[in-house]
């Protein structure tokens, strides 16, 4: 059988991840073996995640979010884990409340909100080809518990007015695969790509026909469904390893989080 | 000016730790009880630890036979080469006796039945995780004290456990702290037992309704303790006694059986009561003088009863 270059492989992968991602997810998904022990037991965490992702209807918006979250996992084997995230959020969508039309004024563009509560399930697991090489799968959703809303004034057509933009049920579901290769003292660097879907409720009131997101209802989703994601996880000490994740689409995500395995 | 001399005089009696002294007079009924009472303490401890039945050990308590006496005995001796011989003052024991048949009452008719039906719908686990977030949450009273015994390990020990537990414990649910690789174990540390290092006795015995057994000095403790729990600040008033009802509630359910098995065991249950209490809480003194660090795990049951 002929030898394969583990390093090709990830270069592979990773090339491969970013030149067909383009979309992007709520945050991390951590390496795909998982780090609960083997005869079975829970791991925490705490991260923090920054977030981009563009979201359309008839115009593209780009979305920001800052996530600190505590993730409670429990798994066994090495093969397989269930988790779950809960933490706050700020929420950033880029021109949002700007104006389209020259008789109508705003006194702000951007939609801003902050503190927002969101929970997060995922599963995955763990298929090990050696010791070193092994490959895995995950789902993993989103959702934000309250709605983020935000308030602008300004004039149409010489009237004044106020309107109040909420945005309800922001949700994503992904699935992805990654490849894994543990390297020296239980190092652990992976890559993989990922679909996913996004989307959220958005509602003015009232209804601003010159602002960009205030011309009735509408529903924002993700603007392209596919995504690469690349990692590393290192383990410090006395139990406690450090995840650092980037993930790549026509905007780059990061975070980082430290987790405790006993 | 009589006042004054009085004042001094109890002062100088609490400081002189004078309910230590073996010259305490026990009343009649102890003298007649109380060596019993500390061997079936004893007894109901190796009971948890030796596995032996309680019905055996109630029979070696009141007939004194059994096989496993002669390790009783060695037993008792060693507890007594640690502890000594430890009593508690009792002048209230009219009033004690009351509160204890108020409590008893309150605990059989009020507290287990609450406390069996929870059970039956919280899984162990669950209980578990509620006396983890409620011990994270006396981490003020645990750190202060240590800080005032000048135990500045233990303290940094209790910050520790504290910002680990809240932090990857999922806000103190869970125990990380103690596990095996960072061993950060909860110091057993309060205002009483600060107050007994800096050489304050234990004044005397008292019962009181529904907290139970303490001291003078442990009193002081009560009320520490009260200042330094987050839920009593809470808003409105209600708040803070409902949590520490239901904290209670759940205690209780992790340990249903051990203030049977002490009462079960015992001739005078309220002796035997106030003697487990003296011992366990001049054995926190104890340990502490000595920086030995207090056994977190294997509690006896008699002495759980007070955590």
């Amino acid at each position: 059988m002929a030898k394969i270059n583990p390093g090709a492989i990830i270069l592979l992968i990773f090339m491969m991840v970013v030149l067909c991602g383009t979309a992007d997810a709520g945050g991390p998904f951590g390496p795909p073996q998982p780090l609960t022990k083997d005869s079975g037991g829970i791991r925490t965490a705490v991260g923090y995640w920054y977030h981009e992702d563009k979201f359309s209807n008839d115009t593209d918006h780009v979305i920001k979010q800052n996530q600190v979250y505590s993730e409670v996992a429990y798994g066994a084997g090495k093969t397989w884990e269930v988790y779950g995230r809960i933490g706050v959020s700020s929420i950033e969508i880029d021109d949002a409340l700007s104006s389209t039309r020259p008789s109508t004024t705003s006194s702000k563009s951007d939609f801003e909100d902050n503190w927002k509560f969101f929970g997060t399930l995922g599963a995955k697991g763990f298929y090990p080809f050696n010791e070193i090489f092994g490959i895995g799968a995950f789902v993993q959703g989103t959702y934000f518990f309250r709605d983020a809303d935000d308030n602008v004034s300004g004039t149409t057509g010489g009237a004044p007015y106020t309107m109040e933009l909420r945005m309800t049920d922001l949700w994503d579901v992904n699935f992805g695969i990654g490849f894994q290769a543990t390297l020296w003292r239980d190092t652990k660097l992976y890559a993989g790509p990922y679909v996913y879907y996004a989307e959220v409720q958005v509602s003015p009131a009232p209804v601003i026909s010159g602002i960009q997101l205030a011309n009735g209802d509408t529903t924002l989703r993700n603007k392209t469904n596919v995504g690469g994601f690349m990692g590393i996880d290192v383990p410090i000490a006395k139990g406690f390893r450090l995840n650092v994740e980037g993930q790549y689409s026509e905007r780059f995500s990061a975070g980082a989080a430290i987790s405790l395995v006993y | 000016m009589k006042r004054f001399y009085l004042l001094m005089f109890l002062i100088a009696l609490m400081w002189a730790g004078y309910s230590h002294g073996a010259d305490v007079a026990p009343t009649t009924h102890e003298a007649m009880v109380s060596g019993q009472a500390r061997s079936v303490i004893a007894a109901s401890s190796s009971v948890q630890e030796n596995k032996v039945g309680i019905g055996d050990v109630r029979a070696s308590a009141v007939v004194g036979e059994s096989p496993d006496e002669e390790a009783i005995d060695e037993e008792e001796e060693d507890e007594e080469e640690v502890m000594g011989e430890i009593s508690i003052a009792d002048p209230l024991e009219p009033f004690n006796r009351a509160m204890f048949q108020f409590n008893d009452r309150l605990y059989f008719w009020v507290v287990k039945p609450v406390a069996q039906g929870y059970k039956k719908v919280v899984p162990e686990s669950g209980r578990t995780s509620v006396k983890n977030f409620f011990t994270n949450l006396g981490f003020p009273k645990r750190f202060v004290s240590c800080l005032f015994q000048a135990d500045f390990g233990g303290a940094a020990t209790e910050l520790g456990r504290f910002v680990v537990n809240t932090v990857w414990g999922v806000g103190g649910l869970l125990d990380p702290a103690a596990n095996k690789e960072l061993d950060l174990q909860r110091q057993d540390a309060d205002i009483g037992q600060t107050l007994g290092i800096y050489g304050l006795g234990h004044g005397f015995y008292i019962v009181w309704p529904v907290l139970g057994p303490s001291s003078l000095r442990d009193t002081v403790d009560i009320a520490g303790e009260y200042f330094q729990y987050p839920f009593t600040y809470a808003d409105p008033w209600y708040v803070g006694p409902s949590v520490r009802a239901y904290e209670g509630v759940n205690s209780a359910s992790l340990r249903i059986g051990d203030y049977e098995a002490l009462k079960e065991a015992a001739i005078d249950p309220y002796v035997a009561l106030r003697n487990a209490y003296a011992q366990y809480r001049q054995n926190m003194v104890k340990k502490k003088e000595k920086r030995e660090a207090p056994a977190p795990v294997e509690v006896k049951p008699a002495q759980r009863m007070f955590q």
